[in-house]
């Protein structure tokens, strides 16, 4: 009886040998190993390959994001130039323009001899919550001295202070109002506007002559002529309804008067902080922001390709798998025999 | 009989050994393991052949680091054995649908001397993969980690597979000494 052992032993005694004639087709092959070209040929591993593409992948994504970022830097820097610049000229020329005090750009004054209403807004801004205080105190003063009165005002102090004040002036020294309430401060913005009143005032005076016109004529017919009551009774209402409406257009004229005797002007006095002004960062933040930008689009795009190319990548591995499966079946099947 | 064999230890990139003293070295190897897997020697000549040719085509790709010359070898035989198997297996199916015979079913001693006609009766009873086993592990010693990395299953897989092999052959071999 033959034990492990024994048979193990048995078979590696037995362990084959190749024949002499194989032995010398096999040196015949090795010879040629020599006759080969001597130039090596490239030979790109897969995980070396890796090792080297995903590391310069990513130093090419995060120099290029850096140069991206410098030198978009370097235009929002001209930007941010150009737009102080503007910021800069604005104060100077916008109420020069608008108001003939400063620059004497009067073509959008009001214009003497016709009823128009005139609306300001003015935005100030100052150092601090004290400049605020003291600007709204200073515009009072200036609205009082120059005829005019306050409609309202809101003062708020604090870290971030604002006061919002509507005042009505003179028509006639609007411009010197705005010019007066505009050194107060840093103009920030403005804008007037300016409604034409004389058409609907000269409308309003005319149907009042109409309407006397007519009062007139009835009054005269209701004291001279020989009336049946029925007549004298439709004047007399007539007569009531006339005079009713001539005291509401006499109303409506002096409204209107009013209205263009005096100009509203809302002005607000902020601080830079309640103004929402963002300081200017610094090169390095911009560049660093910029780079950040880059490096996002960067992922936005590898992230798009993937999505692309990831259906693809599914496919090839399911096939790859598959293909795996079958042979090492086959194998099996093939190894039973 | 042969005694060459490699070193197990895995040689570093400056110690490459040339192409002609691995095919020295693994000749035997190859073929012992080509024979266990076809039993039949003329086919395990002809795959050692070409075994050693694809060998020489794909030598640049050989990474010492990456394993010894011998299982590199045998790696390739393996799979130069599977494909013929592939090819064989198609030619069978086409024989049968047209009702020829295999010539090669034919018995004649495959494994040659040193084997008794038990011995030989035994192994040609067993599977190729058993047979491949016995060879990888009993024959050319590979241990079974490295048979494990060759075959592409586990180690116990291995071990099972070798231990089934074996327990067949030595029934085999108690019938023949019982008929005896």
């Amino acid at each position: 009886m033959m034990s492990s052992p024994d048979l193990t032993d048995l078979l590696r005694a037995s362990r084959p040998s190749a024949p002499a004639d194989l032995r010398a087709r096999v040196r015949e092959i090795a010879a040629a190993e020599t006759a080969r070209t001597p130039w090596p040929r490239l030979r790109l591993p897969g995980r070396r390959i890796a090792l080297v593409a995903l590391p310069a992948a990513a130093a090419l994504a995060l120099s290029s994001a850096g140069v991206l970022g410098l030198a978009r830097s370097d235009r929002s820097t001209e930007a941010v130039r150009e737009q102080a610049a503007t910021d800069q000229a604005a104060p100077e020329a916008t109420p020069g323009k608008e108001f003939g005090g400063v620059a004497g750009g009067a073509d959008v004054a009001p214009t003497p001899g016709r009823a128009q209403r005139v609306t300001a807004t003015l935005t100030l801004e100052v150092a601090d919550s004290d400049a605020v205080s003291r600007a709204a105190q200073q515009a009072l003063v200036v609205t009082r001295s120059l005829g005019g009165h306050v409609l309202s005002a809101s003062v708020s102090t604090g870290e971030e202070g604002s006061a919002t004040l509507t005042v009505r002036v003179p028509v006639g020294k609007v411009q010197d109002a705005i010019v007066r309430f505009s050194a107060l401060g840093k103009i920030t913005s403005q804008q007037i506007t300016i409604d034409d009143l004389q058409e609907s005032l000269d409308a309003l005076e005319r149907r009042a002559s109409s309407v006397r016109a007519q009062i007139a004529l009835i009054a005269a017919r209701l004291e001279t002529e020989p009336l049946d009551p029925e007549t004298r009774a439709r004047l007399e209402t007539r007569l009531r309804t006339l005079r009713s409406e001539l005291r509401e257009l006499r109303r409506g004229i002096a409204a209107t008067n009013a209205e263009a005797r005096f100009a509203t002007i809302q002005l607000m006095v902020l601080t830079p902080g309640a103004l929402g002004v963002v300081p200017v960062p610094s090169r390095l933040d911009r560049t660093l922001d910029e780079a950040l930008n880059a490096l996002v689009w960067e992922g936005v795009i590898a992230l798009a390709i993937a999505i692309v190319a990831a259906p693809f990548a599914l496919v090839a591995l399911a096939v790859w798998f598959g293909r795996s499966l079958y042979r090492r079946r086959e194998e099996e099947r093939l190894l039973a025999t | 009989m042969h005694a060459v064999t490699l070193e197990t230890p895995r040689p570093r990139e400056s110690s490459r050994p040339t192409f002609a003293a691995v095919a020295e070295a693994c000749l035997d190897d190859v073929f012992g393991y080509l024979l266990y897997l076809t039993k039949n020697r003329t086919l395990a000549e002809d795959l050692t052949g070409e075994t050693f040719e694809t060998a020489l085509r794909r030598w640049r790709r050989f990474d010492p680091r990456r394993g010894t010359p011998q299982a590199w070898l045998l790696a390739i035989a393996r799979s130069t054995a599977l494909d013929w198997f592939r090819a064989d297996a198609r030619r069978r199916r086409r024989e049968e649908r047209a009702g020829a015979t295999d010539p090669r079913e034919v018995h004649e001693p495959a494994f040659g001397e040193g084997f008794s006609p038990a011995l030989e009766e035994g192994l040609r009873e067993l599977t190729a993969g058993e047979r491949e086993v016995v060879a990888l592990r009993v024959v050319l010693d590979l241990d079974g980690d490295e048979t494990a990395r060759l075959l592409g299953i586990t180690p116990t897989a291995v071990s099972t597979r070798l231990h089934r092999a074996l327990a067949k052959l030595e029934e085999r071999m108690r019938e023949h000494d019982v008929v005896a």
